[in-house]
C-alpha cells in the first residue's frame, strides 16, 4: 500500500463528497465553494494520471475562471441586501432514483467492460507533446476552438450589454 | 493498487451527482454546476482512457477542448441568466413557465 | 488519400470564406455605422454565395481525407454543404424585412448566422469525434445566443435559457457516451473505431457496453434532430424565438444533425459491403432508431393537434418531419440515404415557406394565433395561397413536392419489407393532415375578424414567397436531377 494509493484514496472521496454537496446543499455559497473542491480534486486526478499540462489547464481555466463566473452569476442575481442564498428542489425522489441508476449501469460498465488495454507508458512530462500535436495533427480542431471561442464572446457581450441602440 | 476502474468510478460518480443535480435543482446556477459537473466526469474519462487504452494523447488533447468548450458555455449561460434575472427578477426555473401559455 | 494542413487548405475555401466573412461584418459594423443597415446583410449574402460557389468547384475533387483525419471531403458532405448554405441565404433574406428583428441591432446576428453556418457545414464534414464535438458545440453555442436574441422579451430569453440547458446536458452525455467509444477502442477517428470494432467484434458484457453507448451519443444527435426522447426544448425554444431563427433552426441544424447522426452510425459502426451495409455483430442499432422513429413521429403529430399558436404546431409538425427522416436511415441501403437526403431537400422548401407566411402575418397583425388568420384569403390571396401551397406540400398530397420526399422514404421502406413501418409512416401523414388542413380552413373557409384591409407584404418578401413556392410545384416534374444529385451523394459513402 503505497502513500500515493492512500492519498488517491483521499482525493477521491473529497472529489465525490464535494460533488454531493454541490447538489444537495441548501445554501448557493456552499454549493459553489465544494464546487471549487471538486474541480482541484479533478485537477489532482489528472496529476495521478500523467497528465501535468491538463492539470495546470484545469486549475487554470476551472477554477480561475469558470468558478469565478459562477460566483459572479450567483451574486449578480440576489438582491444584495437580501442575502437568502436559500435554494429549493423539485422532487427530489424521483432525481435520486434515476441517477442512482445511471450510476449503477455506469459502475457496472466501467468493471465488467473489456477496455481496450496497451501497455502502460512511463510518466512523462507532456506540455511539450502537447504543443507539437496541437499545431501539426490538431490544427483544424484548435482553430475552430477559437472560431468558437469568438462567437461565444460576441454573443456573451450582445446579451449582456446595456445600450439597446447601438 | 490503483487501476483503471478506479478512475472510472469516480468519473461514474461525478456523471450521476451531475444528473441528479440538473434534474432536482430549480436555480438556474445550481443546473450550470450540475452540467459542469457532467462534463469533468467525462473529461477524467478521457484522460484515464488516454493513459490507458490509448498509444497517443488523443484523450488529453480532446479533453483540452472540453474544457474551452466548457467555458465558453459558462459565458454564454451566465450571459443568458443575468439577461432573465434583470426580466423576471428571479432566476428559478419553475418561474420561468410563461411559454407554456 | 489523407492530406496534411497545408495542402488541405486549397480545399477549405468555402469555410474560409465564411469566417473572413465574419471578422469582416464584425469590422464593418463598427466602422461603418451609417451604412450599416445595408452592409450586414449584402456581405453576409455575398460571402455564403461565394462559399456556395467554391463549393460547388468542389465537386470535382476526389473523395480525400483533410486536415489529417480530421474532416472527410465526399459526396455525401458536398450534399449537406450546398443545402446548408442554400438555407443560410434563404434565411437571411427572410431574416430581413422581419418585424421582430427590425428593433434590435442586427449587426451581431449576421455574424453568428456565419457562424453556426460554419459549424453546421463542418459538422458534415466531420470524421473525426473531437472535431464532430467541436462544430457541434459551435452549432449549439451560437443558437443559443440566437434564440436568446430579443435581449427584452422575456419569452425569447426564456426559451435559450431551456435551450441551453437543455442542450448542455445533452451534449454533455454525448461526450460521456464518447470517451467510452475512446474506452473500448482507443482511438478517435470514425474509420478507426469501425476497424477495432470489425476485427475483435463485440462479446459479452461490451453488448451492454456498446448499448449505453448508443444510448448517450444518441442523446447528443437526438437534440439536435429533435427526436423524441430529447425533443422537450423544441415546442418552447421555436415559440420563443423570433420567427427566422426558428425557420433556421427547424432546417439547417436538424439537417446536420442527420448528417452526423448517419455519417456516425454508417462511417462508424457499420460495415460496407457494396451498397448495402451490415452491422457489426453486437451493435444493432436499427431497432432502437426504428422505436425512436416511430414514437416521434407520433408524438410530433399528437401533440401538434391541439396548438393553436403556428409557431408551436410547426415545431410539432417539424419533430413528426424528423421522425420520417429517420425512417430512411434505419433501412441500411443506399435506397434508404437517398430516401433521407431528398426528404430533407423538399422539407427545406415546405417549412421555409410556412414560416415565412407566419413572419408576414406577424409583421402586420403581430399574432402567432390561428384564429386570428381567418379570412387571409380575402386580404392577401397571394399569401393565402402561397401557405395551401406549404401545408399541402407539408401533408404530402400530391402533386406537391412533400409527396415526393414521402414517396422515396416509403419506398425504401417497403423495399426493405417493412411493411407495417411505411403503414404507420402513412397514418401518421393522414392524422397530420388535420391540423395543417386547420390553417388552410382559417385563411380561405372561414371568415375574417372585420379587419379588411390588404395586407402588406413588402417586394423582397413576395419575391422569396414566390422563390419559396416555385420549387414546391414544379420538383414533382423535375426529380430526376433531384434523384441523381442523391444518388450520386450516398455512393461513395463506404469510406476511405
Amino acid at each position: 500500500m503505497h502513500v500515493s494509493d492512500i492519498i488517491f484514496v483521499i482525493v477521491g472521496f473529497v472529489t465525490v463528497g464535494s460533488a454531493a454537496v454541490v447538489v444537495l446543499s441548501r445554501s448557493l455559497i456552499y454549493s459553489a465553494f465544494a464546487l471549487l473542491f471538486t474541480f482541484f480534486g479533478v485537477a489532482i486526478i489528472y496529476v495521478f494520471l500523467g497528465a501535468d499540462f491538463l492539470a495546470a489547464a484545469q486549475v487554470l481555466i476551472y477554477v480561475g475562471g469558470i468558478l469565478v463566473l459562477l460566483l459572479f452569476g450567483v451574486m449578480l442575481t440576489h438582491r444584495l441586501y437580501n442575502l437568502n442564498l436559500r435554494t429549493e428542489t423539485f422532487q427530489i425522489i424521483p432525481g435520486i432514483l434515476i441517477s442512482f441508476a445511471v450510476f449503477v449501469s455506469l459502475s457496472l460498465v466501467a468493471t465488467h467492460t473489456q477496455w481496450h488495454r496497451v501497455p502502460e507508458k512511463p510518466l512523462m512530462p507532456t506540455t511539450d507533446t502537447i504543443g507539437t500535436l496541437f499545431m501539426t495533427e490538431y490544427l483544424l480542431p484548435f482553430e475552430i476552438a477559437s472560431i468558437l471561442l469568438l462567437t461565444a464572446l460576441i454573443g456573451a457581450a450582445m446579451l449582456v450589454r446595456r445600450r439597446t441602440d447601438v | 493498487m490503483i487501476t483503471l476502474h478506479h478512475y472510472l468510478l469516480i468519473s461514474a460518480a461525478l456523471f450521476s451527482f451531475g444528473i441528479l443535480g440538473v434534474l432536482t435543482r430549480k436555480n438556474a446556477v445550481n443546473v450550470l454546476m450540475g452540467i459542469e459537473l457532467i462534463l469533468n466526469a467525462a473529461n477524467i474519462n478521457l484522460v484515464a482512457f488516454s493513459r490507458y487504452s490509448s498509444s497517443g494523447f488523443d484523450g488529453q488533447i480532446f479533453a483540452t477542448f472540453v474544457i474551452a468548450v466548457a467555458a465558453s458555455e459558462v459565458a454564454v449561460a451566465l450571459a443568458i441568466v443575468v439577461t432573465m434575472y434583470r426580466l423576471l427578477k428571479t432566476v428559478n426555473l419553475d418561474q420561468a413557465d410563461s411559454l407554456k401559455r | 488519400m489523407i492530406l496534411d494542413n497545408l495542402q488541405s487548405l486549397r480545399f477549405f475555401y468555402p469555410e474560409l470564406v465564411l469566417i473572413v466573412a465574419m471578422l469582416v461584418v464584425v469590422i464593418s459594423d463598427i466602422a461603418f455605422k451609417r451604412l450599416r443597415n445595408l452592409l450586414n446583410p449584402v456581405l453576409t449574402i455575398a460571402a455564403l454565395l461565394l462559399a456556395l460557389y467554391f463549393t460547388v468547384e468542389l465537386n470535382s475533387a476526389p473523395a480525400t481525407n483533410l486536415f489529417q483525419g480530421m474532416l472527410a471531403l465526399d459526396s455525401f458532405a458536398q450534399y449537406f454543404k450546398v443545402f446548408l448554405l442554400l438555407a443560410a441565404v434563404l434565411v437571411v433574406m427572410g431574416s430581413l424585412d422581419a418585424k421582430e428583428l427590425s428593433q434590435v441591432h442586427q449587426g451581431e446576428f449576421f455574424v453568428l448566422l456565419l457562424g453556426v453556418t460554419v459549424g453546421m457545414i463542418l459538422m458534415a464534414n466531420s470524421v473525426h469525434l473531437a472535431m464532430l464535438y467541436l462544430s457541434l458545440e459551435l452549432v449549439s453555442l451560437t443558437s443559443y445566443i440566437m434564440v436568446g436574441y430579443l435581449k427584452n422579451d422575456p419569452l425569447s430569453n426564456e426559451a435559450s435559457m431551456k435551450y441551453i440547458l437543455f442542450g448542455a446536458i445533452s451534449t454533455g452525455s454525448m461526450l460521456y457516451g464518447f470517451s467510452l467509444i475512446y474506452g473500448m477502442t482507443g482511438s478517435l477517428s470514425l474509420y478507426a473505431i469501425r476497424d477495432v470494432f470489425l476485427n475483435q467484434g463485440v462479446h459479452g458484457f461490451n453488448e451492454f457496453t456498446v448499448i449505453l453507448i448508443l444510448v448517450l451519443t444518441l442523446a447528443g444527435f437526438g437534440f439536435k434532430t429533435a427526436a423524441v426522447p430529447f425533443h422537450f426544448w423544441c415546442p418552447d425554444v421555436y415559440a420563443g424565438a423570433p420567427t427566422p431563427v426558428t425557420a433556421f433552426l427547424s432546417v439547417a441544424p436538424k439537417a446536420a444533425g442527420f448528417a452526423i447522426l448517419v455519417r456516425f452510425l454508417f462511417s462508424g459502426m457499420t460495415q460496407a459491403s457494396g451498397s448495402q451495409w451490415g452491422l457489426v455483430s453486437g451493435i444493432n442499432w436499427p431497432p432502437v432508431l426504428i422505436g425512436i422513429s416511430v414514437l416521434t413521429m407520433t408524438l410530433g403529430n399528437i401533440a401538434a393537434l391541439t396548438q393553436n399558436n403556428l409557431k408551436r404546431m410547426l415545431a410539432y409538425s417539424s419533430i413528426a418531419h424528423a421522425g420520417y427522416i429517420m425512417m430512411g436511415c434505419v433501412v441500411l441501403t443506399g435506397e434508404g440515404l437517398k430516401a433521407m437526403l431528398i426528404y430533407i431537400f423538399v422539407y427545406l422548401f415546405m417549412n421555409l415557406g410556412a414560416f415565412l407566411v407566419v413572419t408576414i402575418i406577424y409583421n402586420s397583425d403581430m399574432t402567432f394565433d390561428v384564429n386570428d388568420y381567418n379570412g387571409m384569403f380575402k386580404r392577401s390571396p397571394f399569401l393565402a395561397t402561397a401557405m395551401t401551397v406549404f401545408m399541402l406540400s407539408l401533408i404530402g398530397i400530391p402533386p406537391f413536392a412533400g409527396f415526393l420526399g414521402k414517396l422515396f422514404i416509403f419506398g425504401a421502406v417497403i423495399d426493405k419489407g417493412l411493411f407495417w413501418f411505411a403503414v404507420v409512416g402513412t397514418l401518421n401523414a393522414a392524422v397530420a393532415a388535420f391540423y395543417y388542413m386547420r390553417v388552410v380552413r382559417a385563411m380561405i373557409i372561414e371568415e375574417g375578424n372585420g379587419n379588411l384591409s390588404p395586407l402588406n407584404i413588402s417586394l423582397l418578401n413576395q419575391a422569396l414567397l414566390v422563390a419559396l413556392v416555385i420549387p414546391n410545384i414544379i420538383l414533382i416534374v423535375f426529380w430526376n436531377p433531384i434523384d441523381r444529385w442523391t444518388a450520386s451523394s450516398v455512393k461513395l459513402f463506404n469510406g476511405l
